[in-house]
């Protein structure tokens, strides 16, 4: 399934990702897809937690050397 | 219920401030309802930068009477403006402040991290719907103005507020 948006937040260091993320996710509706890339070394737990506390079903994670790619519904 | 937290920052220096402020957007951005508490030097981070003689402006009883007792100002608040001027990114360093030059290597060092500056972090808890509350009694005792902040809609409370809101959160941080 293609994402309805893919955010890049390679590059960027904790906190700035789970900030974009939350921003981002306040503009999309229920049941739309979003994919996140981010490559700071605590990337993959933060966007787990953050699924955690906002009950988003994750549907993939793929792994390309330092980058996380996840993806999961609103 | 949702989960609530609340931050006092009683500190006016750089990286006592930012931990105050990252902690508050990491916490906002996972859905927490965030509200921070600012008293004494804590406030300094919110201040615009004041240019030198900004200390010379009379407050206006329209606005700054409604929080403020103004009667009993004296020549020591214009003072303390003038001295303490303020700005998120002119805060000194609680550790090697080295006069000054302190802040300037953090600054670089977190600009070559790639870590947001305090004033970027300030703004990102306002958009993410963080609450800023400044003591009442701290803007009276140091004259100070909520016009004049970088973030438009700070409050200005009394302790009782702070209880309520302290006892309604799940976590408490005093900085």
């Amino acid at each position: 399934m293609a994402p309805d948006k893919v955010i890049d937040v390679t590059g960027k260091v904790c906190p700035l990702p789970l900030i974009t993320l939350a921003k981002e996710v306040r503009k999309m509706q229920k049941g739309q897809l979003l994919c996140i890339i981010g490559d700071d070394p605590i990337f993959e737990q933060s966007v787990v937690d953050f699924c955690r506390e906002g009950s988003h079903e994750v549907l993939e994670i793929n792994r390309e050397g330092k980058k996380v790619i996840f993806t999961f519904s609103i | 219920m949702n989960k609530k937290g609340t931050i006092l920052l009683l500190s006016g220096e750089m990286d006592k401030a930012l931990a105050a402020f990252i902690i508050a957007t990491g916490f906002a951005a996972l859905g927490v309802e965030m509200k921070m508490w600012f008293m004494i030097w804590g406030h300094n981070c919110l201040k615009k930068r004041r240019g030198l003689f900004s200390w010379r402006r009379k407050p206006d009883p329209a606005r700054e009477g409604t929080y403020r007792d103004l009667e009993t100002d004296n020549i020591l608040q214009p003072m303390v403006e003038m001295i303490n001027r303020g700005g998120a990114n002119h805060l000194p360093l609680s550790q090697l402040n080295l006069m000054g030059l302190g802040p300037k290597l953090f600054a670089k060092m977190l600009k070559k991290k790639k870590i947001s500056s305090l004033e970027e972090l300030i703004k990102d808890a306002d958009d993410l719907g963080v609450k800023f509350i400044i003591c009442q009694i701290c803007c009276d005792a140091l004259g100070l103005s909520v016009d004049d902040l970088i973030v438009p809609n700070a409050e200005v409370k009394g302790v009782s507020a702070y209880m309520k809101d302290t006892m309604d959160a799940h976590v408490n941080l005093f900085i």
